[in-house]
């Protein structure tokens, strides 16, 4: 056995025989140092492990290395300084920052210097550049991206990208990161989800981590920063966030913001913080057009060898509008569908397997919607579902039966019997006026698209 | 074990040490102090296993024995009794508390499962007074970063050779280093500055001997009655001599007080902007300027003797920080521009030294 087997079967066997917080406290980042001819040397960290090992547990060692057949004639500890990084690292490290931190030619220099090994947290490295797709709605966007990369934290500094679901932001910010990664050495980029943040921030509070959480965060060189509308109304974490926000900003490093709507729509985002992510650049990234749509699905397709014909391109082009994420999913659905069978895909195919597009959403019932659309009002169940008729009450109840129609395909009186109205002319009119109103009422036509785009999240 | 012991005393021990005692460490035990009796003194002490603090003082022993009892319970339960003697009493590891008016037990934990009080083996030694110590450590303790990544970066450098006796300590954005008189002695240690922290806790007001021993993983001090051993950080330190500007082309010699003041209130509005200020050397005249787009601006100046003219914009707080810590009416500020760091000094002193790296502005 080697001799580190043979000291991890003496710490298994240890951990078994004492408590947890011993075994922890006195174990961990033990190593045997040497075995020759039954003189073992163990390296422990300081002297306090050191005594206590020799005071408590020395036998019990003992009795465990001859139980695995080890010869042991004398052991003896040794305190090791385990060092991570190599020193003289270090060394040139600080000296480059107290030396000149501001000379910018020489930024690049220290950053591929400092640390011989790159952080890229919760980077996914199947976003790239190279396989996304540049449409109309998203051209700004991808340029800002671009620019970015060939001088991170010179330009657009923060670039704060806003855009609904499933059309690419992720895409595209992960993006950043991993290019920024693998041509630049960056040593330091962070990807994190706000709601990620979140969490690690509540998990440094309760174990006293603060200090750690802060100095992870405020030494990145990128830090791309996901759906950063979960942040609203948390407003310690809106602090916390201000700060890193400021410590990076004014250090250059580039900061990268994604969200669902643009920074002076979140609700309850601190002003500071708003002031804050318009400072670089905000821009819109748009749904898809067709001719992106189009360009998506064939990419897709080839990337799982498959070359689908144009009509069925154009025919999955058309029909799923709404965003990217769906798209693929529609397209998955078609090439399982026809790798089961061993078919090729067609236009019959596919039209027969989405003709049921329009069939309603298993998942979705009609009270989620009356409660997703309530809340999007800010009103309570009980009045879309009452008989008040005040006009903030009445829109929410029409645009609630449009949904209903629109997306589960009810019909008219049950949808009138859903919202507790006897008659179903009600419903009729309201989809009807709804219809029409969305058209040019665009405080509706919002409504409509985020309501129903809260559904399918 | 069976004694009997003054409130003073007892309370006076229990003060250095129960601080040490932490609730958060996985090993429940860490949470206590150690009671116990060596040669006819009491002794207290508690350890979290990176540093441990021993008191002894003296008792009245009857019988010898050691217990552990929950820190923060026994050091608030003894400093709410009156100055009295106290008879302590260990029976099944329970500790019972006797006063005239006062009887108490306190559910202990066995000795046995304290971890030992390190020795050290064949340590080399050196002596030094301890306000000497004491001020150069206040000097330059606050400097050391807190960033466990760079974990030689959280240590105070006391290097030791023929010339002299140097603190130090840097973060990479600010540096201090005190002086002292050569030990005749060579080393290089590296103590964490939270054991600095601890120590500066127990260091006396009045000027004693501190006898020092070492090896080449820890250090002990023994301040009158009180041992405080610490472990030390390995790695090399980097070599922040060669940072340090030889020439200087802007110089200001400006009243201590008044400089204070003047980033006191330039800093109130430099807070959107993380505490950065610009400070104008010139014609006689410390002038500080720091903007918030949203609050408002502030321009505030001092007299001063000047050499050259420049400007500078630095951190306010670490700029306080300097200031602070500097035990002079007068002090000097030496650069050469915007891009090099900034010397601060006591005027006249050159003894000790602070440097702060600019921030680009």
């Amino acid at each position: 056995m080697k001799s580190n087997n043979i000291w991890q079967a003496v710490l298994g066997e240890i951990e078994l025989s004492i408590s947890h917080g011993n075994f922890i406290t006195w174990f961990k980042n033990t190593q045997l140092v040497s075995d020759f001819d039954g003189n073992i040397i163990i390296g422990v960290n300081n002297i306090f492990v050191k005594q206590q090992l020799e005071k408590k547990f020395i036998d019990n060692i003992k009795a465990i290395l001859q139980k695995n057949g080890v010869q042991v004639k004398n052991i003896s500890f040794e305190i090791q300084n385990i060092n991570h990084e190599d020193s003289t690292d270090i060394n040139n490290e600080v000296v480059e920052d107290l030396e000149e931190i501001h000379q910018k030619d020489k930024i690049h220099q220290q950053l591929t210097n400092s640390l011989s090994h790159t952080y890229r947290q919760g980077l996914n490295e199947k976003y790239t550049f190279d396989n996304f797709i540049v449409g109309d709605g998203n051209e700004l966007a991808f340029a800002a991206c671009q620019a970015i990369v060939s001088q991170p934290g010179t330009r657009y500094n923060p670039l704060f990208i806003y855009g609904g679901v499933g059309i690419g932001k992720t895409h595209l910010i992960q993006a950043v990161g991993n290019y920024l990664v693998k041509n630049n050495n960056f040593s330091k980029v962070l990807y994190i989800s706000t709601e990620q943040f979140v969490q690690e921030f509540v998990d440094a509070l309760r174990f006293r981590k603060t200090a750690d959480f802060v100095s992870h965060y405020r030494t990145a060189d990128v830090l791309i920063v996901d759906d950063v509308q979960f942040i609203a109304g948390k407003e310690k974490i809106q602090e916390e966030f201000f700060h890193t926000f400021n410590a990076l900003h004014q250090a250059n490093k580039q900061i990268i913001i994604s969200s669902d709507k643009p920074p002076k729509d979140i609700p309850t985002l601190e002003e500071r913080l708003k002031s804050r992510f318009a400072w670089g650049m905000s821009i819109d990234m748009q749904n898809p057009d067709f001719e992106t749509r189009c360009a998506i699905i064939k990419i897709k397709a080839s990337e799982q060898g498959v070359d689908l014909t144009n009509d069925v391109v154009e025919f999955l082009a058309n029909n799923i509008q709404t965003n990217i994420r769906e798209l693929e999913g529609a397209l998955n659905q078609l090439l399982a569908f026809c790798e089961m069978r061993q078919l090729e895909p067609n236009l019959t195919i596919t039209s027969s397997l989405f003709s049921s597009i329009k069939s309603r959403p298993k998942h979705l019932s009609s009270r989620q919607i009356i409660e997703k659309t309530a809340r999007y009002f800010q009103i309570q169940m009980e009045d879309i579902l009452g008989a008040k008729r005040d006009k903030d009450i009445v829109v929410p109840r029409q645009v609630a039966m449009y949904i209903l129609r629109s997306e589960l395909h009810l019909s008219f009186p049950k949808i009138a019997k859903e919202l507790g109205r006897k008659d179903h002319t009600t419903a009729i009119h309201s989809v009807d006026k709804i219809e029409k109103e969305s058209k040019i009422n665009m405080e509706i036509k919002k409504a409509i698209t985020e309501i129903t785009e809260k559904l399918y999240v | 074990m069976k004694l009997q012991v003054t409130q003073e005393n007892l309370n006076k021990a229990l003060m250095s040490v129960s601080r040490i005692a932490s609730s958060r460490s996985t090993l429940p035990i860490l949470a206590n102090v150690l009671i116990k009796t060596t040669n006819n003194l009491l002794t207290i002490s508690a350890t979290n296993l990176s540093l441990a603090i021993t008191h002894s003082i003296g008792a009245k022993i009857s019988q010898e024995g050691s217990i552990t009892v929950p820190a923060r319970l026994m050091q608030d339960y003894v400093s709410s009794l009156p100055a009295d003697i106290i008879e302590l009493e260990v029976e099944n590891n329970k500790l019972k508390l006797k006063t005239k008016n006062y009887t108490s037990t306190i559910n202990g934990i066995s000795a046995d499962d304290y971890p030992e009080m390190p020795s050290i083996d064949k340590p080399s030694k050196f002596t030094i007074q301890s306000s000497s110590l004491k001020e150069a450590l206040s000097e330059v303790v606050l400097v050391a970063s807190n960033d466990e990544t760079r974990p030689v970066l959280t240590g105070i450098l006391f290097d030791s050779n023929e010339h002299g006796f140097l603190i130090a300590a840097t973060d990479s954005y600010r540096l201090a280093e005190k002086k002292l008189t050569s030990l005749k002695k060579d080393f290089k240690l590296l103590i964490p500055a939270s054991s600095i922290q601890d120590l500066l806790r127990i260091l006396p007001d009045e000027n004693i001997t501190i006898n020092i021993e070492y090896d080449d993983n820890q250090i002990k001090f023994n301040v009158n009655e009180i041992e405080l051993l610490t472990r030390l950080l390995s790695g090399q330190y980097p070599d922040y001599q060669a940072l340090i500007p030889k020439k200087f082309e802007i110089k200001a010699t400006v009243d201590k007080q008044s400089m204070i003041s003047i980033v006191k209130i330039a800093n109130l509005f430099a807070r959107e902007t993380a505490g950065s200020i610009k400070i104008n050397i010139k014609n006689n005249l410390v002038e500080i300027n720091s903007i918030a787009s949203q609050i408002g601006e502030n321009n505030s100046s001092t007299e001063a003797q000047t050499s050259g003219q420049g400007e500078i914009t630095l951190n306010a707080k670490y700029l306080l920080d300097a200031l602070n810590v500097i035990n002079s009416n007068k002090v000097d500020f030496n650069f050469n521009g915007k891009l090099e760091p900034i010397l601060v000094t006591p005027n006249n002193q050159k003894n000790y030294l602070h440097i702060i790296m600019p921030l680009k502005s």
